[in-house]
């Protein structure tokens, strides 16, 4: 190559070079310029464009039955928004929008404009949308309508355990019910991610920002079939009768697990509580409505008479042929009355008189220490917003005529829970458990309050013998609640309803029945309360005691109780007879201020002793364990043996006749 | 070899050998006015290209060990560098493929676990004791009472026997 060549292509060179120095100085000072002196600036907004905060759903928490049948749990749900300010074109918007989601087209368009022009960036369209629309809606593509995820909480089962469950309103937070007492353990907290995300805006990596909590599960001790059951008859009772209100507690007496709880009238949880609806049926009979129990409550005058006076099952009463002289007066008993009868009669035939009489004997003192004992008036402890804890007035304020109302279950109010608590304490020989209406938080089981003795075991028995009487005498007044193939005890009680504006008794009743089953070894606890019914038909026998059988019934073949008694067909029951058709409310006690008195069932005075058509019970005391059981198989008696040492206590007394399906319990001592 | 001429097809484009440049504008003058609508000529569109076989096969590549070495170490070079630079970029994008995919299974996850609840829910609703109370009575089955004879389908289409309420 020629010299002047080379040198021009030398030249060029170097600009070549320089050039490319230039560039490439160029590059670097943008790169400094990026990567250095604005590193934060480009960072923030590269976050902005590729960071995004993603909710975690943290659902609230599921509440299942005692068999794990899921009652109350949320599902995940689309609801649909839009930015006004991005769209389109509102007409057609709204037009697609309408159609897909069933929306009123005009008012649609109304809202987006009206939203559009005061610039809003924001527009629910539609929330909680079902999954078909949000398939369609998703289906379109359209990226101006978007989605967030919310929670809808569902009762798969409608009304029943309704008032247990309660409800949630439109941002998940109980209402009423477990769903408001609850709701702080119910309720989830939502976590945050951020996620990284490509320009199409799919994910590339996710980083937790805040730790999700999920609502904590909850395990109930009510059976769903049970409940279920008991809902269905307590409607059908009400219905029949003609009732306002009702209520029925199925529970455990062992443990005091509440098997099922119904009221009415009931609801569905599953439809919000609209604006000017009356919440009257949201209320819990159970739990939140005190009323006065009426005959019922002699379980509790004649526990105190066995356990502070000498009066026996078989101890003579002396019911003044139907009338007593108390404060000046004469109370009479309904239309026919009894002479003197056996303690176990008074309770069997439901004698106001011999209640009286027995209450007496009792004292105020002892009375009013064992309605405590008992529960009354105090809570139960049960996890269920606005519970009552019913009325029993200080032993100060007790009035002349308190001691006798209190003996038959007026001048005092208790809840329909107070009272299976208290029937339990009989079932269980002698102790108070408290109601348990959950049985896991969680996964983790729920702790038993230690229940305390109220009473002592012979006396607890003793009763059970008795509310037994009420329920096979032939003239019991409990005679409707006989069961199939499974003995029962219980009592009936038939109260007049105070009416607070007129000051009077009227003519309708609390119809009840307290029970349990099987006698011996009593799995479950049953009361029917029932409202405002009317008339002799409207009393706790025929009324409450059906019910009582219906539901008794079920609740032992759902939980696979052992029969202790042949299965026969029940006789055919007609109307109201004998005891009940007699039930006539007296009110010679009635004192307006303060709540009283209580009708009986009455029966002929004729109505004797049981029926000495089974064994008599031979004499076990002081024998030996072996020698009673020797003596027991030769007979071919049932027998129930506790403790060890010489027979001190047994329970059908000895020369008492063996009822069918009854054991005679012998308690041996050292 | 394929010119403008013979690509469109326009073999009269062609003048005779001979012509002179005014006589060639002149005649394509008329041809245009004689059809309007005829595209105007493309530029280079008379220019015809004839190719000419020559054969090389006699010629031989000296061969150059050098050139060869510098080629191959060129080649193995450029494999190394390429090498290096795949084992460095790999596992960056196999995490980010993973992240994607990390990611799609998170959102399946999510997707699967709540199909699942609203699958409980339905099952929960399917099996509430008041649906199978409405089937029940809707096929008007009823408890038996204790003692009752229960008689065969009286039909004989089946061999359940059926406690139907009566009618």
């Amino acid at each position: 190559m020629e010299p002047r060549a080379r040198h021009e292509a030398d030249r060029r060179l170097t600009w070549l070079a320089g050039g490319i120095l230039l560039w490439g100085l160029a590059i670097l000072f943008r790169l400094l310029d990026i990567q250095v002196l604005h590193h934060a600036d480009y960072a923030r907004l590269a976050r902005q464009q590729q960071l995004r905060s993603i909710d975690i759903p943290a659902p609230r928490g599921t509440i299942f039955d005692r068999n794990h049948q899921p009652m109350a749990m949320s599902v995940p749900m689309d609801s649909v928004y839009v930015n006004p300010r991005r769209l389109p074109d509102l007409k057609i918007a709204s037009e697609i929008l309408a159609s897909i989601l069933s929306l009123d087209r005009e008012e649609l368009y109304g809202r987006m404009r009206w939203a559009a022009e005061n610039r809003r960036g924001f527009l629910w369209v539609k929330r909680k949308i079902t999954r078909e629309e949000a398939e369609r809606l998703r289906s379109l593509r359209l990226d101006w309508i978007e989605f967030q995820t919310e929670s809808q909480r569902h009762y798969p089962a409608g009304s029943t355990a309704a008032h247990i469950l309660g409800s949630v309103d439109h941002g998940e937070r109980g209402n009423w019910g477990l769903e408001m007492s609850l709701d702080n353990l119910l309720r989830g907290r939502p976590g945050t991610a951020r996620l990284l995300t490509d320009v199409k805006r799919r994910g590339i990596d996710s980083h937790l920002a805040t730790e999700p909590r999920a609502g904590t599960p909850i395990t109930l001790t009510i059976d769903e079939r049970i409940q279920f059951t008991a809902e269905r008859e307590l409607d059908r009772a009400v219905r029949a009768h003609g009732a306002k209100t009702g209520s029925v507690v199925v529970m455990n007496p062992r443990n005091g697990e509440i098997l099922a709880m119904a009221s009415y009238p009931s609801y569905d949880p599953n439809k919000p509580l609209r604006k000017g609806e009356d919440p009257s049926s949201r209320i819990n009979q159970a739990v939140s409505v005190p009323f006065e129990p009426g005959s019922v409550f002699k379980v509790v005058t004649l526990s105190a008479a066995l356990e502070t006076t000498n009066l026996r099952p078989d101890t003579i009463i002396n019911c003044g042929n139907g009338a007593i002289k108390l404060f000046g007066r004469t109370i009479h008993e309904a239309k026919h009355g009894y002479g003197s009868i056996p303690m176990s009669l008074v309770l069997a035939k439901s004698s106001n008189i011999g209640a009286i009489q027995i209450g007496l004997r009792v004292g105020q003192e002892h009375l009013y220490e064992y309605v405590r004992r008992f529960g009354f008036g105090a809570s139960t402890g049960i996890p269920l917003p606005y519970e009552s804890t019913g009325t029993v007035r200080k032993l100060s304020r007790w009035g002349k005529t308190s001691l006798p109302s209190v003996a038959m279950g007026h001048e005092i109010s208790t809840t329909t829970l107070q009272l299976a608590q208290a029937c339990s304490a009989v079932a269980n020989g002698g102790l108070l458990v408290r109601p348990k209406l959950i049985l896991e938080r969680g996964g983790r089981p729920e702790p038993t309050v230690a229940p305390h003795r109220i009473l002592a075991p012979e006396t607890a028995i003793l009763m059970r013998r008795m509310m037994e009487g009420v329920v096979i005498h032939p003239s019991g007044t409990g005679r409707r609640a006989r069961l199939e193939g499974y003995s029962s005890a219980g009592k009936t009680g038939s109260a007049q309803i105070f009416d607070y504006a007129a000051r009077h008794y009227t003519h309708s009743y609390n119809a009840s029945f307290m029970g349990f089953a099987p006698v011996p070894n009593p799995a479950i606890v049953v009361v029917v309360t029932v409202n405002g019914t009317h008339g002799t038909a409207g009393f706790g026998g025929p009324v409450a005691a059906p019910v009582f059988k219906t539901v008794a019934q079920e609740a032992l073949r759902v939980l696979d109780v052992p029969k202790d008694l042949p299965d026969e067909v029940p006789p055919e029951e007609g109307g109201p007879s004998g005891t009940e058709a007699n039930d006539v409310a007296i009110a010679e006690l009635a004192d307006p201020a303060a709540v009283e008195e209580e009708i009986m069932p009455q029966a002929p005075s004729t109505a004797g002793v049981p029926q000495a058509d089974g064994p008599r019970v031979p004499n076990f005391r002081g024998m030996s364990v072996r020698a009673v059981i020797a003596e027991a198989s030769e007979k071919g008696l049932p027998v129930l043996l506790d403790g060890s040492g010489i027979a001190r206590i047994q329970a059908p007394l000895p020369g008492s006749i063996l009822q069918q399906g009854e054991h005679i319990r012998v308690q041996f001592a050292r | 070899m394929a010119t403008l001429a013979t690509f469109f097809r326009r073999p009269e484009v062609l003048t005779a050998p001979g012509t002179s440049i005014a006589e060639e504008r002149a005649e394509r003058d008329a041809r245009v006015a004689a059809d309007q609508f005829r595209l105007r000529a493309l530029p280079n569109e008379s220019v015809y290209l004839f190719s000419k076989k020559i054969d090389n096969s006699r010629l031989v590549r000296e061969a150059d060990p050098r050139a060869r070495r510098e080629c191959w170490s060129m080649i193995g070079g450029a494999c190394l560098l390429i090498a290096l630079l795949t084992c460095t970029l790999v596992p960056t994008v196999a995490s980010t493929l993973a992240g994607y995919k990390l990611e799609a299974l998170k959102q399946e996850q999510k997707r699967l676990v709540d199909e699942r609840r609203i699958l409980d829910l339905e099952e929960a609703r399917l099996l509430s004791p008041s649906r199978l109370e409405e089937l029940a009575r809707g096929q008007r089955l009823i408890s038996p009472a204790p003692g009752q004879v229960v008689h065969l389908d009286p039909n004989g289409d089946g061999s359940v026997a059926m406690n139907l309420e009566h009618r």
